[in-house]
């Protein structure tokens, strides 16, 4: 036999030899899950979601379903689960309405638990749950609504109703999500430490941050375009009374900065800094109005990663005037 | 040596190749806001078919990747040793390159078509984006071209070692130190687009210090030769580099808007944040699967060998092979984890889903095939020991390596959770993980094992290479150049564990979100390198007053101690009380790891140097059994890349481009493990089947040429 045909029978065995470790591993795990498409609100839709695009079977079991044990198994299961998720959550909203003072529904429990994980873990569980509205889950509301209802009939009774017509704390909720999929699917908690840490230095929400720009609270009714191209390109459309401003003094001297006060003698500017220059009118030689910029960074799409960024935009989406 | 008659239609083909990439790239503009559009060819799942495409063509393009490294090297090896054995290898391993290249340029010619003619939306949106970066890729393509023929065609001609004139000397000198300093200012971001540090690393000491030291070496047409081979390195590097970023943008992308639309420099997009971390996990692995696949070729020549002088030639060709194969292995899960950490740091979720999510089990396999390729190359280099005589006196040693290799392997690929019934559940006490097991997989212990298998494997080569020597040379006797290199050697091991140790006793817990209390577990970190790096200045003064031997055993020992046994164990501490930290805790493993690898290897470069040898090595006297480990090398890794590839690109989940273009397809899902081993094997049996055929070509070629002479 030649030295090649005795390589190819060494490749076939080795090829063998990994499909068959393939085909075991899929065995154990569950086969393979696809989705594609639309799926309706209803437990079928949801068991879809949950064992495909969702990615939930990645973390919980249901039962005897799946393996993976990251997070609480969602069935029944040994002592420490001894209820499927659909009763459980009676359970757990009556401990969520005792520990808040709020009263919870099952239905609240669940959403919440999908919406915001990290509100009431299991004990002996970390919060581990990603963000399953923003990449690379993304889920939309219904299918959101779908995987809930699918939870309900484990071990519990569908209730529609509750899903469609949701309590103010699930419609909060829902909301949320609606906020953060209008943003191309950013993270609201991860956008508000975003903020905090870039754009409140000089923008003001609920009063806290800074005042060089305008106050942010009740931005989403601008809508998500206008959000978009404030930070895209400041000076686009500048909020009245936030123009730039450039101060030439006598002795040449520039300030640029918002016309923050005027009075008859002297003029206030306030620079992308923070600090407030006062200047006498007396001292002025020229003062114009730069409708072509912004005290805005120019470059925050460069400093802003694309997550980031859709980040921001979801929390920004998030904040209505109460 | 192929005739010109082939190279002649390989140009031609590779033209139009070329012509038609060029077309198809000006014909689709970016079209990112229309919804997805995707087709199909005969009713063919497109993702398959693309995935078996471009793996095919990753396949092949490694290996013309590859193949150079590995060819320069050894005429570098060859020119400085004066042992014309490895120029006659490097070339005899360029005319097979010459063939693969006109099948990867037509087959990346294919994978432009279809991706182009099933995804348009997903293609339009990334010409629109990358359009100045793939003209860039085109133009370069030729310039790999032009610079592999004449690598290649001018073999013979530039063979010469007659000196040229000073002046000559002179210019290529001063060019040479000039590029070299124009790199390290631009390292140090004297110019330049504003880039990350690990992308003007990567652009420093691929590109201007290669082609700086490949002009200051020149002296005669036979160093300008390997000039030439370095060029072409650089333009493979580079084209690599710019797919890779093509790669990296869809995972991570940036210098864009939430529409897809480039809101500042290309640069940016060019630059994102996993591309150069890609290239450098390819640039490793493309050297290792060079060297393996060259590996491969002198197997099958051995198996199917006549005469003891073809076993002998073969036998040395595949030993090389799998020498610079090792040497580019042995960093390979170091670049793994940095792409690992990058990809975490990237997305979270991503991360997540990476390590312990769809792509869990797929990590599994992936520690079956790695433990396997250190397991093998062991087994190679014990084998080589069987035509070394005196080797026997190593003999001994052997098992226990096995058996560190063998335990280090079962808890490598030991799962956190293992798949339970409920009755297997119950019967360890109602507990989802099994008491012992579940340490084993988790990370602190994976680290410490990769770590201990990298050390073993150094250890089985050390043996290989004293196999046959006597007894040291006494390092004192050996003029200027150990009392040069080895304490060089010994500040480079100083200085980069120092460093660390220097930065995490500085370390403010704040930054990794930790209270201030946990301070005391980076000090406790910091004092062991600290250790380690006096056992640095040890090995040194030890090694000079000729005791090199025990300065060896010491640096290993404590390295094997710090890094596998204490931090084995203290990982799971750090686990536990600063969860963040941890990842520090294995850049402090691969540092002390590395130092070691450096220093001791430094010693050993001359502790045998010139030592009487008990026997002259006998080769081709090996078995066959180590020639089909070597054939199993290079199956092995070859599945790993398909495997790495699906992972990479599974990362994404259901997005062509992350968080901006939704994969809206029928296929947008992630595929099971089984349709991962099925496409991944039904690429590995075509691209051996096709390689097989171009190194049939490859020998017709040399056997028209021999008759011809």
């Amino acid at each position: 036999m030649s030295g090649v045909l005795k390589a190819f029978i060494l490749l076939l065995i080795t090829l063998g030899a990994f499909l068959w470790i393939g085909a075991s591993v899929t065995s154990l795990t569950g086969g393979e899950h696809r989705v594609s498409g639309e799926v309706e609100i209803s437990p079928e839709g949801g068991e879809t979601i949950f064992w495909g695009k969702g990615r939930c079977f990645t973390c919980h079991s249901l039962g005897g379903q799946g393996s993976a044990v990251r997070c609480p198994n969602l069935g029944q299961f040994g002592s420490k689960f001894p209820l499927p998720i659909g009763a459980r959550a009676h359970e757990r909203a009556k401990e969520r309405s005792e520990q808040t003072g709020q009263e919870y529904t099952a239905t609240d429990y669940l959403v919440e638990s999908l919406a915001k994980p990290d509100a009431y873990l299991v004990e002996g569980y970390k919060n581990e749950m990603a963000i399953v509205y923003a990449p690379p889950i993304s889920l939309n509301l219904n299918e959101i609504k779908a995987v809930i209802s699918y939870l309900q009939s484990q071990g519990g009774e569908l209730d529609m109703a509750a899903i469609e017509t949701p309590t103010e704390l699930a419609k909060g909720y829902f909301d949320r999500i609606l906020a953060a999929s209008a943003a191309g699917g950013g993270d609201p908690g991860n956008g508000e430490e975003m903020f905090a840490y870039t754009c409140a230095e000089c923008h003001t929400i609920d009063g806290t941050g800074g005042e060089v720009g305008p106050d942010l609270a009740g931005i989403s009714r601008k809508g998500l375009k206008f959000i978009a191209d404030s930070i895209l390109t400041p000076a686009k459309k500048i909020t009245e009374g936030y123009e730039t401003f450039v101060v030439v003094e006598n002795d040449g001297r520039k300030t640029t900065g918002i016309r923050s006060r005027e009075t008859a003698d002297e003029v206030d500017i306030t620079k992308a800094t923070g600090e407030v220059v006062t200047i006498a009118k007396i001292d002025i030689q020229e003062i114009t109005e730069d409708e072509l910029s912004s005290l805005m960074p120019q470059d925050l799409t460069e400093a802003l990663t694309v997550k980031d960024y859709q980040d921001v935009l979801a929390y920004m989406m998030m904040l209505k005037d109460e | 040596m192929s005739t010109p008659g082939i190279s002649k239609r390989l140009a031609k083909r590779l033209g139009i190749v070329s012509a038609f990439v060029l077309l198809a790239l000006i014909a689709f503009q970016a079209q990112a806001l229309e919804p997805n559009v995707y087709r199909q060819f005969m009713g063919l799942d497109s993702r398959k078919l693309i995935w078996f495409i471009a793996q095919l063509h990753l396949f092949f393009g490694a290996f013309v990747l590859g193949v150079p490294l590995f060819a320069v090297i050894i005429e570098i090896i060859g020119w400085r040793g004066g042992d014309r054995r490895y120029d006659k290898l490097a070339y005899e391993f360029t005319s097979l390159l010459s063939v693969a290249y006109a099948t990867t340029a037509a087959l990346g010619g294919l994978l432009a078509f279809a991706l182009f003619t099933l995804y348009p939306t997903f293609m339009g949106y990334m010409a629109g984006v990358f359009k100045d970066v793939m003209f860039m890729y085109a133009l370069l393509f030729f310039a790999e071209t032009f610079l592999l023929y004449l690598y290649y065609y001018g073999w013979n001609w530039l063979k010469g070692t007659e000196p040229f004139p000073n002046s000559v000397r002179l210019i290529c000198k001063v060019l040479g130190i000039a590029v070299i300093a124009v790199g390290v200012v631009f390292f140090f971001e004297g110019f330049g687009p504003q880039l990350r540090g690990d992308t003007r690393a990567f652009i420093t000491l691929l590109y201007f210090f290669p082609t700086g030291i490949g002009l200051l070496i020149i002296r005669d047409p036979k160093s300008s030769h390997i000039l030439i081979g370095i060029l072409l390195n650089v333009a493979g590097t580079g084209i690599m580099q710019l797919a890779n970023s093509w790669a990296g943008f869809m995972m991570s992308p940036a210098g864009v808007d939430a529409d897809g639309e480039l809101t500042g420099s290309l640069w940016i997009a060019f630059e994102n944040i996993l591309a150069t971390p890609i290239a450098m996990h390819r640039m490793l692995g493309n050297l290792a699967f060079g060297g393996l696949v060259a590996g491969a070729y002198a197997a099958v020549k051995f198996i199917s060998a006549k005469t003891q002088a073809d076993k002998a030639h073969y036998d040395w060709m595949g030993y090389v092979s799998n020498f610079v194969a090792i040497g580019a292995l042995i960093p390979l899960p170091f670049a793994g984890y940095y792409l690992g950490r990058e990809i975490y740091s990237n997305s979270a979720i991503m991360g997540n889903n990476m390590m312990g999510g769809d792509f869990s089990w797929t990590f599994i396999i992936q520690a079956i095939l790695v433990g396997s390729l250190f397991i093998i190359s062991n087994y190679y280099l014990w084998s080589g020991m069987t035509r070394i005589p005196g080797a026997e006196r190593y003999y001994k040693y052997i098992k226990w390596i096995l058996g560190a290799l063998i335990i280090s392997f079962a808890v490598w690929l030991t799962p956190h959770n293992l798949p339970l019934t409920g009755g297997e559940i119950g019967a360890m006490g109602g507990s989802q993980y099994h008491p012992t097991l579940k340490f084993m997989g988790l990370m602190p212990a994976k680290n410490a094992v990769i770590n201990l298998i990298i050390l073993s494997t150094f250890f089985s080569f050390l043996l290989y290479r004293r196999g046959n020597k006597s007894d040291v040379v006494p390092i004192s006797q050996q003029g200027k150049l150990p009392k040069l290199i080895i304490p060089l050697a010994g500040l480079v091991a100083i200085a980069m564990v120092g460093q660390y140790a220097w930065y995490l006793l500085n370390l403010d817990p704040g930054e990794l979100d930790l209270p201030a209390d946990r301070a005391q577990y980076f000090q406790t970190l910091a004092h062991m390198m600290l250790v380690q790096c006096a056992a640095a200045v040890v090995v040194v003064v030890l090694s000079l007053q000729d005791k090199g031997k025990l300065a060896q055993g010491l640096f290993m020992a404590v390295t094997a101690f710090n890094v596998v046994v204490f931090l084995g164990v203290y990982g799971f501490v750090i686990m536990e009380k600063a969860s963040p930290f941890l990842r520090n805790v294995a850049v402090a493993q691969f540092l002390q790891l590395i130092s070691c690898l450096i220093l001791v290897a430094a010693v050993d470069l001359f502790l045998f140097k010139g030592a009487k040898e008990i026997g002259q090595l006998k080769w081709g006297k090996m078995t066959v059994r180590s020639q089909y480990s070597l054939l199993l090398l290079t199956f092995i890794i070859t599945m790993n890349m398909g495997l790495m590839g699906f992972i990479r690109s599974g990362l994404r989940g259901d997005w062509h481009i992350f968080g901006i273009m939704r994969d809206t397809s029928q296929w947008a899902y992630t595929p099971s493990n089984f349709t991962m081993t099925l496409q991944v094997s039904l690429t590995v049996l075509v691209f051996m089947v096709g390689m097989a055929f171009m190194f049939w070509l490859g020998s017709l070629a040399a056997d028209q040429g021999k008759e011809n002479q």
